[in-house]
């Protein structure tokens, strides 16, 4: 099961992890807007950033790669989308023009994935839960902690719900299932069982938060904006800043 | 002195199951419990009622002399509980997370959260786990955490459904060496199991439940002769004719 949240906080003291989060996250929305007029400069100086964070948090370049590879597959995808052109007889034609083009889109992509995978890499849940409060905190008819709550929940039952997936599939596996050839009925077999332990999982999950005197005005963890913050987000700011050369 | 009473209380689920019918119990402070039945028996809907997960639709259940019905936050606060399968009682991402998730909804000084999850921590002896992910942890240590995230909100009462389930012998005698840990060190506590032979010999008192009623009560010794008719399987030892003995020395 620890293949399905590789993704997740790494303890460190690197730059990165002593930031406050919402400066973290500041910067990936900031990376998410800028980068889509971002051209060669902006990418590769963000490229060239990113590389030296990964490198000091601790994650390994191929770990990274493994990791994202199933939206590696999916960028693949994109880039034949948008490079490749079908003129008449069906003939696909890979223009260079086109391709730079679909190159740039794909690279932005990544960057910003990349950048979420430090996020989190960096970041405790509960930290980035605390930083969701602050951002959602003036926006009306939000009830922001119920919000962060629910991020909390998923980020935690998402791999036992991937997990339980994965057991009922072996379940099925041993039980011949692969002879049924019919898709339709091979999905109501895996779904329904994985749906009705996903509910009782959600009702016990419930009773045990009450059980814990679960209310909306919790403590949460302390957020603390200091000179690091601020250095980082100049930084981050004449970086996105370049967006505006070629 | 008692610290939790039960009168008349009666329970029937929404498919007709009546799954306690006219429990009436008392709990002293410092006492150590165990309710043993077979499946089914009402084990578990009794816990829920104590811990206020169940209101009472008839029959009253009191902790500290007040009314769960009326004050079910403070019931919890009180009477820790701990369930059957940890994996649905972890909500935290990390083991800290989980441990702080409590004291955190006690709305308790980040400081004194700090010190009841390093406290909760060193009693299940899960110190340095803090960072980890509880669904990397083994059976035993997720047990004990949900044991600490118990403790760290600092209950007179320790209920525990069912605590050695799914659990091999090392981490079966660990849990078993904090329970009584626990209850020395003046926790109040009220097991539930099908299977008494692990802890049946530390315990001062034994409640036998079959169909949602209490059927025995009273010091073990007295109540262990013949409990195999209710569906509760003796320990070798009183099968062996050699009375109640720990199941580790």
């Amino acid at each position: 099961m620890g293949e399905l949240t590789a993704i997740g906080f790494r303890p460190g003291q690197s730059l990165l992890h002593r930031l406050d989060p919402r400066t973290k996250q500041a910067l990936l929305m900031g990376l998410s807007v800028a980068s889509m007029w971002g051209k060669l400069t902006f990418l590769v100086l963000c490229t060239v950033v990113m590389m030296l964070c990964v490198n000091a948090t601790g994650l390994r370049i191929r770990r990274l790669i493994h990791e994202i590879r199933y939206f590696l597959f999916f960028l693949c995808f994109v880039f034949g989308v948008r490079a490749i052109t079908f003129t008449g007889g069906w003939m696909p034609t890979l223009r260079a023009d086109v391709a730079g083009e679909a190159l740039t889109v794909c690279w932005r992509l990544l960057l910003v994935v990349i950048m979420g995978v430090l996020l989190m890499a960096t970041t405790r849940t509960a930290d980035i839960r605390a930083a969701l409060v602050w951002y959602l905190k003036p926006i009306p008819l939000v009830d922001e902690k119920m919000a962060a709550t629910m991020l909390g929940l998923v980020v935690r039952f998402l791999p036992v719900i991937l997990f339980q997936g994965a057991e009922i599939a072996d379940a099925q596996r041993a039980r011949g299932i692969e002879r049924r050839k019919n898709p339709l009925i091979r999905l109501m077999r895996f779904t329904i069982p994985l749906f009705r332990r996903v509910f009782i999982s959600a009702d016990e999950l419930a009773a045990a938060m009450q059980a814990r005197c679960y209310s909306e005005q919790r403590t949460l963890p302390e957020l603390s904006f200091t000179w690091r913050d601020g250095l980082a987000i100049g930084v981050g700011v004449l970086i996105f800043s370049t967006v505006l050369l070629p | 002195m008692s610290i939790i009473q039960i009168s008349h209380l009666y329970h029937r689920f929404a498919d007709g199951t009546q799954a306690l019918d006219d429990v009436t119990l008392t709990f002293n402070e410092g006492e150590f419990t165990v309710i043993a039945g077979a499946n089914g028996s009402g084990k578990t809907t009794l816990l829920r009622h104590i811990n206020g997960l169940l209101l009472s639709e008839s029959g009253t259940v009191t902790v500290c002399g007040k009314s769960v019905k009326s004050d079910p936050f403070a019931a919890r606060q009180q009477v820790g509980m701990v369930f059957q399968d940890a994996d649905s009682q972890i909500v935290g991402e990390t083991v800290y997370d989980d441990v702080a998730f409590g004291p955190e909804n006690l709305s308790l000084e980040r400081q004194e959260i700090n010190q009841r999850v390093n406290q909760a921590l060193a009693a299940v002896d899960l110190s340095g786990f803090e960072n980890k992910m509880p669904h990397h942890l083994s059976g035993g240590e997720k047990r004990r955490l949900a044991i600490a995230g118990v403790l760290a909100m600092a209950p007179r009462v320790l209920m525990m459904d069912e605590p050695f389930s799914n659990l091999d012998y090392p981490a079966t005698c660990r849990v078993l060496d904090y329970i009584l840990d626990f209850h020395k060190n003046g926790h109040t506590i009220i097991i539930t199991t099908h299977d008494l032979e692990k802890v049946i010999a530390h315990a001062q008192r034994l409640v036998v439940m079959v169909k949602g009623c209490v059927v025995k009560d009273g010091m073990p010794a007295d109540v262990i002769g013949g409990i195999e008719r209710y569906g509760i399987r003796p320990p070798c030892s009183v099968q062996l004719g050699q009375g109640i003995r720990p199941w580790v020395n």
